[in-house]
Parts: structure tokens; sequence; C-alpha cells
């Protein structure tokens, strides 16, 4: 008996020894290999700069795994530019075995492979990549999706921008993500997003409404001013706040109007956006509203107040009742 | 830091290494050299030690950022005339207004042009 538990406990011990030595060549081997990276890639970064950012240069004969880190280096630089250094990584990229590759792995069996391949395209800045990448923004898993919306983004994929803002609204792609590659493709998108502000979808509606204050100008004045008196309460308020963001003058008799709407964060935006566009014939109105109940509306009126007639506000605060809210912000502008 | 030698000198400073790799070897290719800084606490020292002939700070940096290493650089003498360009992720226009508030003559948006960023930099020396 104790001479098994001997040969037994002898056994464990040379297997724990071995286990101990497989596991130290093992770190061993990834840390020559990290090592081997590092130099490789040391060696390839002014090469990988020069293309990005430098004059017109010949590409030397590169073994395959140079091939790969080069990829990966330029992949990396091209997050960091715009203008004619994407464009001279889309020509380095287009057409080569690397941008084939991910095209081929946007179908890969693995998520995370579809994921990665998703994001390097974006990098690679090849147009050619928008149709593949267009029907990965439908992928089954959550992180291809975003990938694939982020990359629509940086690729200024116009074309996609329909498709980015049903993503926006379907909560497929998380808001902040697709919001950005709506903006990344700019004035592109202006056209189907002006499509989207007239759909029956009033959520589509509202996504739509929200992004013309970012991307729009004065020609989508008109369309934001009917907006303000949507049926959907959230297309109002976005209308309000997109006039506000393009601090649009002829908005300000809607946004005056939208003061007395009957719901309190219509009339916050507008209270807001009157302060942007700097209307003082709506201070009578906001000061009204400054003294009503509702918290949040009463505070944006106060301080739209502060910002567009400072000598009102402070008249305003010195009455009776004039409330906390106008007391607040008379104190505010004073310090 | 890591300083080359020939006139004249521009300073980055820039947290993201693939961001100042980029913008030196734009900018040595143009002509300049280039003193880089991590940080905003390294970039206002560089600038009193080095005199550059101008400065591109990133806003968003660790220990100070771009608007408080302009308006530090304005505070004192020595570094008072160096002109100063922004870079920044946050293209709105208050944060531009701050920029330019604090002293910058000039921003550029990131994800940015190199090359853009050259001619920036030419135009802004040139004035000066």
């Amino acid at each position: 008996m104790l001479e098994a538990l001997g040969i037994a406990a002898l056994t464990l011990a040379a297997l724990s020894a071995g286990f101990l030595i497989a596991l130290v060549a093992r770190r061993g081997a990834l840390a020559r290999e990290e090592r081997r990276r590092a130099e490789l890639e040391a060696r390839l970064r002014p090469l990988a700069l020069a293309l990005v950012a430098g004059d017109d240069v010949e590409l030397p004969e590169l073994e395959a795994d140079e091939r790969a880190m080069l990829a990966e280096a330029i992949g990396r630089l091209s997050r960091r530019v715009t203008g004619d250094a994407r464009r001279r990584v889309a020509a380095y990229f287009a057409g080569t075995t690397a941008f084939d590759a991910e095209l081929r792995a946007l179908r890969d069996r693995r998520a995370w492979r579809r994921a990665t391949a998703a994001y390097r395209l974006g990098d690679m800045a090849c147009g050619d990549a928008t149709p593949a990448l267009l029907d990965a923004l439908a992928d089954r898993d959550a992180d291809v999706r975003a990938a694939a919306a982020r990359s629509l983004g940086r690729l200024g994929a116009g074309e996609a921008s329909g498709a980015l803002v049903e993503a926006l609204v379907a909560s497929s792609v998380p808001r902040a993500i697709a919001f950005r590659a709506i903006l990344d493709v700019g004035r592109d998108a202006l056209r189907d997003v002006r499509r989207l502000a007239a759909d029956p979808d009033p959520a589509l509606r509202a996504a739509a409404v929200e992004l013309l204050g970012w991307l729009g100008d004065a020609s989508d004045d008109a369309l934001l001013i009917d907006a303000v008196d949507d049926p959907s309460a959230e297309v109002r308020a976005r209308a309000a706040a997109a006039l506000g963001r393009l601090a649009s003058a002829d908005g300000a008799e809607a946004l005056t109007r939208a003061l007395d709407d009957r719901v309190y964060f219509v009339r916050l935006h507008a209270a807001r956006a009157l302060g942007h566009v700097g209307e003082r014939d709506a201070v009578p109105r906001l000061l009204r509203q400054a003294r009503e109940d509702r918290f949040e509306s009463a505070r944006a009126a106060a301080d739209a107040v502060a910002r567009v007639d400072p000598d009102a506000l402070l008249e305003a605060a010195a009455s009776s009742d004039a409330g906390p809210h106008l007391h607040e912000a008379a104190d505010l502008l004073r310090v | 830091m890591s300083v080359s030698h020939s006139p004249p000198l521009v300073l980055v400073a820039d947290d993201d290494p693939d961001i100042l790799d980029l913008v030196r070897y734009r900018l040595e290719r143009s002509g300049y050299a280039v003193a880089t800084a991590s940080d905003g606490a390294e970039a206002v020292r560089l600038a009193g030690e080095l005199g550059p002939a101008l400065a591109v700070v990133d806003v968003m940096m660790p220990s100070l950022n771009g608007f408080e290493v302009t308006r530090r650089l304005r505070e004192a003498p020595e570094t008072a005339r160096i002109p100063v360009i922004l870079l920044t992720a946050k293209a709105q226009e208050a944060d531009v207004q701050q920029g330019f508030d604090a002293g910058a003559d000039d921003y550029i948006r990131k994800p940015f042009s190199p090359r853009e960023l050259s001619a920036r930099v030419q135009a802004v020396l040139g004035r000066r």
C-alpha cells in the first residue's frame, strides 16, 4: 500500500515537473516570438510611415510575415489619418492578398474573425469593401455589426448612410458607434438622412432630424421647422435641438411656439435652442417658462434668458415671484 | 524625449506614439527639425528649454491638456511668442473657441492629413 502511494506521489511529482518545464518552454517561445515581432515592426515602421505620410516610395521585396506585419502597421496608422494619406493606404491595399483575405474572412464561421475582418477592412480604406461591409451590418453577431458600422464610417461610404440610420434606430449597432459612423460619412449621408426625416416611422424621423442638426445646413431649416410640429414629441424635441445647433434664425418663431408644447422635454429643447439662436422676442415667454413647476424646462428657460438678455434676467430675478431658477441663473450671471 | 537637429524646430506633443511618428515623419520630410513630448508637462518644459519655432499640441493629453499647455506657454515671457497649432479630436465649436481663447494660432482636427498639417505649419510660420 505504502509502495503504491510512493509510486503515485513520484508520478505526480514527475508530471508536475514536466508541466512546469513545458510552461517555461512555452513562455520562452512566446517571449522570443514577441521579440521577433517587435524587431520586425521596428524595421518596417519607417516603410509604413513613408507609405502613409510620405512621398512615393518603391516597395521592396518582402517575405510573407513581413508583408503581414507591414499591413498591420499601415492599418494602425490609417486610423489616425485622413485625406491624401487615406488614399495612399487604399492604393497600397487595393487588390492585395491581404485585402482579399479580409473580405473572405467576413464569411468565416468564427464571429471574432468576422469582426476582426470588418474592423481591418475599414483601416484598409478601400471603397470596394463597402458592399461586403453592408452585408456584415446584418450579421448575427453584435461585434461584427459594430465593426462593420465603424468601418463604413471610416470609408465615408455615402451609400451606407440609410442602413446606418436604420441600424441606429433598431439598436442593432450601439448608438455611439452608429452615430459616429454617420458623422464620419459626413455630407454624403445627407441625401438619405433628409429622406428618412419624412419616413412614416417616428423613430427613424427622430434620428434623421437629430442628425440634420449635426450634418445639415441652412437649407434644412424648412424641414426642421416643419418637424417642430411633428405628431411625435421625440421628433419635435430633436427638431428643436437641431434648429438650435444650426443657430437657425428662421426657426425662432417655431421654437417660440414650441415653448407652449404640452410635453416638457420639447419645451426644454426649444428653450435651449432659443438661447443658441439668441431670440430676444422670446424672452417674455422664456421668463414665464422659467417660473413653471417642471424643473428641467424651467431651468433651461432661465439659462436661455441669461444668454439672450442678461439685463432682463436680472430684472425678473428681482421680482417677488421670480422662483428658484431665475434666482439661480441670476446668481451665476453675477458670478 | 528625442530631438533631431536642423532648424526650424517644431515641438510636437501627443500621447499617441502613432501620431507622434506620423507628424514627425511628415515635418522632417518637409524640412523641419522635430522635438517630441508625450505629455503636456514635458511639452511646457521642452518649449522653455528648446525655444521651438512652433508647437503642435494635442488637446487631450495626460498631466496637462493642450489648452493648459497653450495658456502656460503664453504666460511665460520666453515662450509667449511661440505659435501653437492644436490637434483636436473634438471639432465642436466650443472646443475650438476654447483653444483660440487660450492663445492657439490654428487647429487641426484628428484624424488628420499629414500634408495638410505640414501646409498649416508652413502657413503659421509664414505669418510670423
